[in-house]
């Protein structure tokens, strides 16, 4: 049995680090994903643990197609079917998901109000423009009130969006009029972000909601208030805070790590604190002081999502993306991984332990048992970042040999955000979505494809990101990413202009040309997916490609998806009418029905549906099909076969 | 924004003052791209910018392919 081992991943130089930890005898991600092997019956939704009666599994027989006995026997100890287990278990992912962005959403929202009253010193409200926007959207009076005016209330009005009660929230009226009336229609329109979330918790608890569609249909309400509500603002506020992102050139890979300065790799999702630490590295003190314990200087980066909102606004480097965590510190070079929440690895502890790394705990949420733990104070946050700089300068003496930085940074351009498209699309008098539409309707575009989301143990990391975008831009669908994806792609060299002649078909490639933008563009971290839902309205209300995004010729994946926060992403996507395709599993298998649903009847009541397809190429696939059926519904297919006549060919004609 | 104004020679007079261009000069390239926020300054010019420019949502006038709508 001498088979060749296979690599963990595409990239060489996680290649090269996955060796070196087997060499020091550390223990990673991908060594335990080969020695647990995921349960077959939790992976495809059909385990219930909601009650200590159980857990109890209902797995389908083996083999051999269910019989109507089989079925009558698939019920946990209460009673409760494999629909209602398969479909509690997905809508509690959702909850999951929608919790962790919506919590970021409500700390942005704090923050943001303290800065407003002057109780936060060190932030300020950076961008004017972007403050006056939101103030339009939710009725807040402009007049000759001070920002600081404005944005209390524009702070206290996004902190009671997610308590509210009833009625609707108010973000969800950025969206197409067409899907907010069918969103009330259907009455999935979220009354409260928490609220929602709560109302699953309780649905799914022993005893109660038992009716798989109307659990599902709960699920598709929080999600609503997920990406709608919770992530969009977590958006909207972090551009008035530090900046509507705009086109930045940046650096990506492990190589992106200095062997003689002191390296900080900020993990996790929320910019408030990474912020502050990108300023108070550039501080003179604190570069003399890195000098006096004889580095050459700081050198900042990031990994997962913080990565992308520091990058999107300040051009700081990404060391990678979430499979990349423990690599990073293999390399024997990180002084110190300052992390906040989500994505975070606890094993990141132990594979410190083994060099020199010092991980540093921020947020009260998020501790790890042998961890630093330095708190980030908001009221005093320059405070809580120096002393985190200054805990990774004095750690730089403390490397032990044997230090190891493979490869060389990739150069990528990031910074998309839905107002810079706008902006580069149209020029500053007029900026707009129409060169857009126009190059979708004449067929050089064929479509637009959001691919988002993490990296997952269980598949080779940025195979299936990175094969997936390739087949798509090659068959001249601009892709719109963020969360790893983005990372993946830009490991791979696909966010620079360049990208777009060495691989996009010849239509999209003639529109990055002229624009001079890249064929994929970066939108930022997983909370932004709200921009591509801005993106894709305001190519609806731009015109000519229908009144909803459901009419849209545009797709969504999520090619190596494992976090709930990816399902809640997904269900938001399907939910605005969009066809989302997911890779590596599917949670809900041991329900067909609740599969059916989730494939089939979701289009019926809401024009987009989940599919899943582990191979990326045939995901990719499926999308451009599902794009070419919305071009044929718009009558637009046409204007991709139609043939330029040259005189020679007319001559032959009128021969005819 | 802010008017530059230049200084011409005119037929019969000293110098006049002219209105000056009121685009920037070639296609902004680099860094320079991404810059475009920095040059609204006045709250004015902001507004105004988000009327024309986000118009899909802050225009009274514009309802693109949602013209046909009665309002949400
Ligand atoms: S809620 Fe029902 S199915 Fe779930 S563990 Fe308890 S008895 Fe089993
Ligand atoms: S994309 Fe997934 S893995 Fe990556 S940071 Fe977001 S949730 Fe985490």
């Amino acid at each position: 049995m001498a088979e060749e081992k296979e690599t963990k991943s595409i990239d060489q130089a996680s290649i090269e680090l996955i060796e070196k930890a087997a060499k020091d005898g550390v223990n990673t991600v991908f060594d335990r994903a080969d020695a647990m092997k995921p349960c077959p019956i939790g992976s495809v939704g059909s385990c219930c643990k909601n009650c200590s009666m159980g857990p109890c599994r209902v797995p389908l027989p083996k083999g051999r197609e269910e019989t109507p006995e089989d079925k009558q026997k698939r019920r946990g100890v209460c009673g409760a079917t494999a629909e209602t287990i398969a479909a509690r278990n997905f809508i509690r992912m959702v909850a999951g998901g929608a919790a962790a962005h919506s919590d970021h959403g409500r700390g942005v929202a704090e923050l943001f109000l303290a800065v407003a009253k002057g109780k936060a010193p060190g932030y300020e409200i950076k961008d004017e423009q972007k403050l006056m926007q939101v103030a339009l959207d939710w009725g807040i009076e402009i007049g000759d009130r001070s920002n600081n005016e404005i944005a209390v209330d524009i702070g206290e009005k996004a902190l009671a969006e997610f308590g509210r009660q009833e009625g609707e929230l108010i973000t969800l009226r950025k969206a197409p009029l067409k899907r907010q009336e069918l969103w009330r229609q259907q009455g999935v329109s979220p009354r409260g972000i928490d609220r929602e979330i709560v109302e699953i918790m309780h649905r799914t608890h022993i005893g109660v909601d038992q009716d798989y569609k109307n659990l599902l249909k709960q699920g598709v309400r929080a999600a609503i208030g997920d990406g709608w509500g919770g992530s969009m603002i977590a958006t909207e506020l972090q551009d008035i805070l530090f900046g509507t992102p705009a086109p930045v050139l940046g650096k990506a890979n492990l190589g992106v790590l200095e062997k003689d300065k002191v390296n900080i790799i900020i993990h996790g999702h929320e910019p408030l604190l990474s912020e502050m630490i990108v300023a108070v590295a550039q501080e003179p003190e604190m570069i003399e002081l890195a000098k006096s314990k004889g580095a050459k200087g700081i050198n900042l980066s990031g990994m997962c999502c913080t990565a992308n909102e520091i990058l999107m606004r300040h051009g700081v480097a990404i060391a990678g993306n979430f499979l990349q965590q423990e690599l990073a510190i293999v390399t024997g070079a990180v002084d110190a991984m300052v992390v906040d929440v989500q994505c975070i690895m606890q094993s990141i502890q132990t594979v410190a332990e083994c060099y020199h790394t010092k991980i540093i705990t921020t947020s009260p949420k998020a501790k790890i048992p042998g961890a630093v733990h330095i708190e980030f104070d908001e009221h005093d946050a320059l405070k809580s970042a120096r002393e985190i700089v200054k805990t990774a300068i004095e750690n730089f003496p403390n490397r032990k040999g044997g230090v190891y930085i493979p490869g060389e940074p990739v150069n990528q351009i990031a910074g998309f955000s839905h107002e810079t498209i706008n902006y580069l699309l149209g020029g500053l008098f007029r900026a707009s979505y129409r060169p857009l539409n126009d190059n979708i309707i004449n067929g050089r575009i064929r479509g637009v494809a959001g691919v988002v989301g993490c990296n997952n143990a269980r598949v080779k990391h940025n195979e299936g990101h990175v094969n997936m975008v390739k087949e798509l831009i090659k068959n001249d669908v601009l892709v719109l990413t963020t969360g790893c994806n983005a990372i993946a792609c830009a490991e791979a060299g696909l966010l620079v202009p360049e990208a777009a002649r060495e691989f996009a078909g010849k239509g999209l490639a003639e529109v990055c040309e002229t624009v001079g933008i890249p064929p994929v563009l970066h939108l930022g971290s997983c909370v932004d997916n709200s921009r591509i839902l801005i993106a894709a309205t305001a190519v609806v209300k731009d015109g000519g490609l229908g009144d909803d995004i459901s009419e849209l010729p545009v797709a969504g994946a999520a090619p190596e998806w494992m976090s709930e926060k990816a399902i809640s992403i997904g269900q938001y996507f399907v939910a605005s009418g969009v066809y989302t395709v997911f890779g590596v599993t599917w949670p809900t298998t041991g329900s067909k029905e609740v599969t059916d649903f989730l494939f089939k009847e979701m289009e019926e009541m809401y024009g987009g549906m989940w599919d899943f397809e582990p191979d990326p190429i045939r995901a990719a696939h499926l999308m451009i099909a599902h794009i070419d059926k919305k071009r044929k519904a718009l009558g637009i297919d046409k204007a991709r076969e139609r043939v330029l006549y040259d005189m020679e060919m007319r001559r032959e004609l009128d021969a005819v | 924004m802010e008017y530059k104004i230049e200084k011409k020679p005119a037929p019969g007079r000293d110098e006049v003052e002219v209105l000056g261009d009121t685009f920037e000069e070639g296609t902004p390239e680099g860094e320079e791209l991404g810059k475009w926020r920095q040059k609204l300054d006045s709250r004015e010019d902001k507004l105004r910018y988000l009327q024309s420019g986000e118009r899909y949502w802050f225009s009274e006038e514009w309802f693109g392919s949602e013209k046909r709508k009665t309002p949400a």
